[in-house]
């Protein structure tokens, strides 16, 4: 009996205690019970006491066990039989009184505590060898208990509590894993009402982890669930990233991000154009949706040369030679240039304002703007057009670099035509 | 803040003046026909792309995408019956996983999933990436697209200074 108690958890002493008193006498003779035998559980052919039929239910799934397979003389099995069953039922009618004497309130306690030292009981008969009847009859005998407090649904229900204890998912209850926590359960005494809980609701014997409050713990949504919550996160990293991010509708932050996407993109290209001619270039650009190309000539020298008797007149050559038109005035006089911006109906803009509105309008393929502002600093010329309806989407820009372009200055004339 | 010895920039200020100077080098600057002037623009514009996809080199799948299809282009102009599309399917997945991926936009964010293929379409190598890696890979991009338009820049103004 010693032995016994040493095994189990020594918290749980009250009910081990009361076992071993009315036990004690009972069970030396099952101590010397030869080892081969004492597993022979009784058959169905035994007594049909009510008894026996739970013993049997919780035996039959114990059997499962790698027992030695001897059979030993058929004598003291019977003896075994009969003494194990008085026993079992001794056990039984100790932990029953125990369990009502417990008292409303100290219930799931002592509940779980009998459970637990159950199934600590069959973890340790699932580790011993066959030469322990002792603790195996006690952990039949708390079998029994069990069975008789909760029913059928207990054994499964004990199950689910150390689903509950470690939170996994399926969780054998006769694996060396629901011995650690069981042993876990025990010390940590807190998770009493989950164990209650999962006790007043059996399951099926699968192994089933006990849902939180307001989460599904269904693979499928949990893996929604980290998806979600890392694409959040990228959102908002990409929020940091771009201007303009105070927007709170993931569908406008993403409009947003592609936007500046092709913004940045727009401006390598046309800085990769200005560096053709490297100093004052007068260079156009690549429309965006269209791909057509605005060709030009680039100036390399100090000023911009007139080019008008070197193109053939086109649409795109028309604007260039604005352009060119434009540069030289600029040098000259600003508001010559202006007006000779106004006869074309043209007009100046700075570049970071048309390159947002080129964006705006890009997306919207809408483009009514018509505005002046003669200040210095890169500009832009923008042509204003009547309606403009979807079939013209692609917008040519050009620009026109200047080496003040980041300074603020005219020189060598920085502006960028665009037209819708 | 990366060590400034090694960091991104620096990488992509090496590789891409070195370009810049081949460029300048093989076509001279004064050439005014406008296919001419259009050509020269055309491969600064992808000697600025392939520095910086070569600057990040394969960590990243746009990279990767950007550096494949440079390669497949390089090989087709050589005279091999490589094209753009073969090379870049070896790079994605097989089309039953992109489906599910598309699908999987569908079903979960609604009316976003045309956002989501338009920044598919605008980031290199997007169209065989789900919308967790996409977000991803556009953090990056953007970030190595403002480098390569802060250098430039720079050197613009650099040659516009130094007239």
């Amino acid at each position: 009996m010693q032995a016994m108690n040493s095994l189990l958890n020594p918290t749980q002493q009250i009910p081990l205690q009361d076992l071993q008193i009315n036990g004690n006498s009972h069970h030396h003779q099952q101590i010397h019970v030869p080892s081969s035998s004492q597993f022979q559980y009784p058959t169905p052919t035994s007594t049909t006491h009510h008894d026996d039929s739970f013993l049997e239910q919780i035996l039959s799934s114990t059997t499962s066990f790698p027992w030695s397979d001897e059979t030993g003389p058929p004598n003291p099995e019977d003896n075994n039989n009969a003494g194990f069953n008085y026993d079992e039922m001794v056990l039984a009618s100790k932990l029953r009184q125990h369990q009502i004497n417990g008292g409303a309130a100290g219930n799931p306690f002592s509940t779980m505590k009998m459970m637990l030292m159950m199934q600590q009981q069959q973890q340790q008969q699932q580790m011993m060898l066959a030469g322990r009847p002792t603790v195996a009859s006690a952990a039949a005998g708390g079998g029994i208990t069990t069975n008789h407090q909760g029913g059928e649904g207990s054994m499964q229900a004990l199950y689910n509590v150390f689903g509950d204890g470690s939170l996994h998912g399926t969780m054998q209850a006769k694996s060396f894993v629901g011995a650690n926590s069981a042993t876990e359960m025990t010390q940590s005494q807190g998770s009493g009402p989950t164990a209650g809980e999962a006790v007043t609701a059996p399951e099926k014997p699968k192994q089933r982890v006990r849902a939180r409050r307001g989460q599904a713990t269904d693979p499928h949504s949990i893996a929604e669930r980290l998806r979600r919550v890392r694409i959040a996160e990228r959102m908002k990293a990409l929020q940091e990233l771009v201007p303009n991010a105070n927007k709170t509708d993931k569908a406008s932050m993403l409009d947003e991000i592609i936007d500046y996407v092709k913004f940045l993109q727009l401006q390598v290209k046309v800085l990769s154009m200005s560096r053709l001619g490297g100093a004052a270039a007068v260079a156009p650009l690549v429309s965006e949706g269209g791909g057509d190309c605005i060709q030009t000539s680039a100036n390399g020298g100090p000023h911009p040369r007139n080019s008008n008797g070197d193109q053939t007149p086109s649409a795109n050559d028309r604007l260039t030679m604005t352009e060119h038109q434009v540069a030289k005035l600029m040098e000259e006089d600003m508001g010559s240039a202006m007006q000779y911006l106004q006869e074309k109906g043209l007009c100046l803009m700075p570049i970071s304002l048309a390159t947002a509105i080129s964006t705006a309008t890009s997306r919207s393929r809408n483009s009514m703007i018509n505005h002046e502002n003669p200040t210095n600093g890169s500009h832009l010329l923008i042509q204003s057009s009547g309606g403009d309806g979807p079939s013209s989407p692609s917008m040519s820009v050009l620009t026109v670099q200047s080496a003040t372009m980041g300074n603020g200055g005219l020189e060598g004339g920085a502006a960028s035509v665009s037209k819708p | 803040v990366k060590n400034p010895s090694s960091s991104l920039k620096s990488r992509f200020i090496t590789r891409f003046l070195g370009a810049l100077t081949k460029t300048n080098a093989e076509d001279p600057i004064s050439s005014p026909s406008p296919t001419r002037i259009f050509q020269r623009y055309r491969r600064i514009k992808v000697a600025s792309n392939k520095s910086m996809a070569y600057s990040v080199r394969s960590r990243r799948i746009w990279s990767r995408a950007l550096l494949s299809r440079f390669r497949s282009r390089r090989s087709a102009f050589s005279g091999r019956r490589s094209s753009v599309k073969t090379t870049n399917c070896t790079t994605s997945p097989p089309p039953a996983l992109i489906k599910v991926t598309i699908d999987e936009n569908k079903t979960a964010k609604g009316g976003l999933d045309m956002q989501t293929d338009e920044l598919r379409e605008l980031v290199p190598g997007g169209e065989a990436m789900d919308v967790c890696n996409l977000l991803d890979e556009t953090a990056h991009y953007i970030k190595c697209l403002t480098t390569q338009v802060q250098v430039m820049r720079k050197i613009v103004d650099f040659y516009h200074h130094s007239k």
